[in-house]
């Protein structure tokens, strides 16, 4: 007989915290060991590995479920974004009765978005150094989850920051947070001897505005009239103004605008707001 | 038909009674015939073109460093096995080996041969020879045709015995420091050897009687990440002896290049955006 797998027999553990409210996941590798190899006269067809392997983590995750407050986890409630900086993490995804293994994963992006009716949602993508897939590995079961209450449950539930938003709608925003990496490989081995977190670290901000009094700049504003904005965003506990998720980044500069209008809709703006972090 | 594709040019070396088709990636073959015009007092015009030295040929390839063969009970590739029979030779005539691809034919002398290891890639060489020709024998003769494979094998295998920088680990190669304590990792070296050869003309006679072989030069220059600045005025020489290895070749002898006599002549450091400060040195053996 054949059988499926839904979601109920699905989940995803992160160095022993389950990790709640997933959308979506995805993880896949290409072997690097795809390649044939080829020469003059060739006569047969042979493959060998070309390139370091690795593979890739996505993950969709609502932020209603965050990490239960006063425990030292992180700086931050969100799981995810606590491994922006340079510390891998390691994990399993239970489909069914079986289990994916993954270790020395680093996340390379980090995103959260919201929109008018929706639910905020973070995104991230990780590149995967160590081990992927089943083998010998510990049994990661889940120690603990992140906390089972609804806390952040839709668009009412945060503040953003900004001059702009004093008198025009925010319809629509987006973070998003690249952290490069860089593995450093040596002769005789698979995996990297370390992996740099790397510097500068971009973050992107964009927001739909619906529009009553917002000016767009001239495309000539730099340099005389280079536009610095400080953005706060925070993501409220649900019903409460107690503040469970803050983005806030100072002199953002203001990178791009754009500004739409239909028929059956209103004027909008989008822009987008771009800085650089050392570490 | 003169029109050969790729998979009918092999390049294969034969040494005696020992032949062996290289993985090659790429091959060229140049023959010329040197010409001169002369001129004379009393004629405006050249009284022609003439002869400026014997037809000589070279041939070069690269190709992808193997360890499927065994010389001498070493395991290696031809190239490999030549290179090392010729700088340490003590007999000074050299006797050239046979060179084929898509039908021409030369038999040349091994002028230079190089190959590179770097992390988690296919180690890749090449090799030149230049051909003299010897008494009669052209340096370059055949014509372009293309040779039929064997029975094509459509089986999909692993390329055991390629040489590859997952399984070398160059661990002579690395560099120590006493203070403060560390030990360099590698991240990929590049070897050459350039050998020179002596043909010896008559008259009378086109090509040389017999060819010399003079001097050889080899360079190891390594990658990694310690700057040792204790470079002495005279260095000490040491004998360094690289293994390469490959799929297959886990925890088996791989590839031998003996290096003697290795004398340090340069250490550098470069730094570029979004990487770490890697360091080069260089290595340096004469024969």
């Amino acid at each position: 007989m054949l059988g499926r797998i839904r979601r109920e027999a699905e989940k995803l553990t992160i160095n022993g915290t389950g990790i709640q409210g997933v959308q979506s996941m995805s993880a896949q590798y290409n072997s690097v060991g795809g390649s044939p190899l080829r020469n003059l006269g060739i006569d047969d067809i042979k493959y060998l590995p070309e390139g370091p392997q690795t593979a890739r983590l996505e993950v969709d995750t609502l932020l209603t479920y965050v990490l239960p407050s006063g425990l030292d986890l992180g700086p931050s409630l969100d799981p995810m974004q606590n491994f922006t900086g340079d510390l891998p993490f390691s994990g399993v995804i239970d489909y069914g009765s079986k289990q994916l293994y993954f270790t020395d994963a680093y996340l390379e992006t980090y995103g959260v978005s919201c929109g008018v009716g929706e639910i905020p949602h973070s995104v991230t993508t990780s590149v995967i150094y160590g081990d992927f897939g089943t083998g010998s590995f510990p049994a990661w079961a889940q120690a603990s989850a992140t906390d089972p209450s609804l806390n952040i449950t839709s668009y009412n539930s945060m503040e953003i920051n900004l001059d702009e938003f004093k008198t025009n709608r925010v319809s629509s925003f987006s973070v998003e947070v690249a952290t490069p990496r860089v593995p450093i490989y040596t002769v005789g081995l698979d995996i990297p001897t370390g992996v740099i977190a790397g510097t500068p670290i971009e973050v992107n901000v964009n927001f739909n505005l619906e529009v009553d009094d917002y000016e767009i700049k001239n495309m000539r504003f730099v340099p005389d009239e280079t536009t610095f904005r400080n953005t706060t965003i925070t993501l409220n506990k649900n019903n409460s103004s107690t503040p469970l998720l803050q983005y806030s980044f100072d002199n953002m500069l203001l990178t791009s605008e754009s500004f739409s209008a239909g028929q059956d809709s209103n004027a909008g703006v989008n822009f987008n707001l771009r800085t650089f972090i050392l570490r | 038909m003169a029109t050969v594709f790729y998979d009918k040019a092999a390049v294969n070396v034969s040494f005696g009674d020992i032949n062996e088709t290289l993985l090659a990636s790429n091959c060229s073959i140049n023959l010329a015939s040197p010409s001169q015009p002369m001129y004379a007092i009393g004629n405006k015009g050249p009284l022609g073109q003439f002869p400026a030295g014997a037809r000589a040929g070279d041939m070069s390839f690269g190709f992808i460093t193997s360890i499927t063969g065994v010389y001498n009970a070493q395991k290696g590739n031809i190239i490999n096995f030549l290179a090392s029979g010729i700088k340490n030779s003590s007999n000074s005539e050299a006797s050239g080996v046979q060179i084929k691809c898509a039908g021409i034919t030369g038999y040349g002398f091994l002028n230079s041969y190089s190959f590179s290891v770097a992390s988690n890639s296919v180690s890749t060489s090449s090799a030149s020879f230049t051909f003299f020709g010897s008494g009669v024998q052209l340096p370059v003769s055949g014509f372009l045709y293309g040779e039929t494979n064997e029975t094509p094998s459509q089986t999909g295998l692993l390329a055991t015995g390629v040489v590859h920088g997952r399984y070398t680990s160059l661990t002579p190669l690395r560099t120590t420091i006493a203070s403060p304590t560390e030990t360099a990792n590698v991240f990929g070296a590049d070897y050459s050897l350039s050998m020179a050869h002596s043909p010896v003309y008559k008259l009378g006679q086109e090509f040389p009687l017999t060819t010399f072989y003079t001097t050889a030069q080899e360079s190891i220059n390594v990658t990694e990440d310690i700057f040792d600045n204790a470079l002495a005025f005279d260095e000490t020489p040491k004998d360094v002896t690289l293994e390469l290895k490959g799929l297959g070749n886990i925890g088996h002898g791989g590839m031998l290049i003996g290096v003697s006599g290795a004398k340090q002549q340069g250490t550098s450091m470069t730094a570029g955006l979004d990487d770490i400060i890697r360091t080069q040195k260089s290595l340096t053996a004469v024969y």
